[in-house]
């Protein structure tokens, strides 16, 4: 005997879907909720270049923020001159991705590399940054 | 190679912008399939819609994370059927259908009306009996009579194994049969 159910396919497109489709209105309520993700994203496009010197910086020892900034600082990094928020926030997003660990001591946030950074790190040094902005697209992954 | 390497090697979600263009390829192959599946699951069109809209978006950030390692359908599959069932878990939902099982309670004669003067055709028949499924059935049977997945892509869209889905597949046509049966001698 025949698969009764071999029937399922045309049943269900001519009864229970019939005119269901996913219309114009909602394919584009997907580009804008996209757009709009995008956008988030691009506020947070630092430069692979800053993203390897903070790496750098606590690669040897741990440091806070301050130390931190005071080191890209030297190195003519300017990015986050007059806007230290935004290396408090990006070091955040590279705590979250488990790049960074942090500890307290004496009311300081401490940030260290850990071994996924470390791999990181050298993966971004290894390869020209330009073809490969390794750090970039998972800082771009975490705004998202 | 190291770890960080292979990670960022793959194709999808390489830049963002390469990432939209996947998400609009997806959404013109499968958008239309995805919110079929969302309708099998919750049973109502507009939940089903939107459901759907959160999947693409869900798809756009989490495509960093496809591995390659089944196919970018089973994939997005995957990603849906999860999205779907959580939705059913969720308590807005148990807070919906219990509403709609109260009021279903009262007696409409209007629908009682409708239903034993339309004579339903087989087809038909067959569809309502298939949604009138429980929720694992339902599921399976989709994925295999409409979608035409084979037991081991629907195993990767379901995570649950090989053996499991045989047999609900075996229940699933049993139970089909029961229903079609008993409207039939009525």
């Amino acid at each position: 005997m025949k698969d009764p159910l071999s029937k399922v396919k045309t049943a269900m497109s001519d009864h229970t879907f019939k005119n269901l489709t996913f219309s114009k209105e909602r394919k584009q309520g997907v580009k804008e909720a996209i757009r709009e993700k995008k956008r988030h994203a691009g506020l947070a496009s630092w430069s692979e270049e800053t993203l390897i010197s903070l790496l750098q910086s606590v690669k040897t020892e741990a440091r806070d923020g301050y130390a931190i900034s005071v080191i890209l600082f030297q190195r003519h990094d300017r990015t986050f001159e007059r806007k230290e928020g935004e290396l408090y926030t990006l070091l955040h997003m590279l705590e979250n991705k488990e790049i960074l660990s942090a500890s307290w001591k004496n009311d300081r946030k401490y940030y260290a590399l850990t071994g996924k950074g470390k791999k990181y790190l050298a993966a971004s040094q290894e390869k020209s940054t330009v073809q490969s902005p390794v750090l970039r697209k998972l800082i771009e992954e975490a705004a998202l | 190679m190291n770890e960080a390497e292979i990670e960022f090697d793959r194709i999808a979600g390489d830049s963002l912008e390469h990432r939209e263009e996947i998400v609009d390829q997806l959404i013109s192959t499968y958008g239309d399939r995805i919110l079929h599946l969302a309708y099998t699951y919750v049973k109502n069109e507009a939940t089903a819609e939107d459901l759907t809209q959160d999947v693409f978006i869900k798809c756009y950030e989490k495509l960093g994370q496809f591995n390659g390692r089944s196919s970018l359908k089973t994939w997005l599959y995957r990603v849906a059927a999860n999205h779907f069932k959580d939705y059913l878990k969720s308590w807005h939902h148990r807070k919906l259908t219990l509403n709609e099982k109260v009021l279903s309670c009262i007696p409409t004669p209007d629908r009682n009306v409708e239903e034993t003067v339309v004579a339903k055709d087989d087809e038909q028949q067959l569809a309502d009996a298939v949604m009138a499924l429980p929720v694992k059935y339902r599921e399976v049977v989709f994925l295999h009579y409409y979608e035409e997945l084979t037991i081991t892509e629907i195993s990767g869209v379901t995570g649950e194994n090989i053996s499991t889905l045989k047999t609900r597949l075996v229940r699933a046509r049993q139970l089909l049969k029961e229903a079609i049966s008993r409207e039939g001698l009525e």
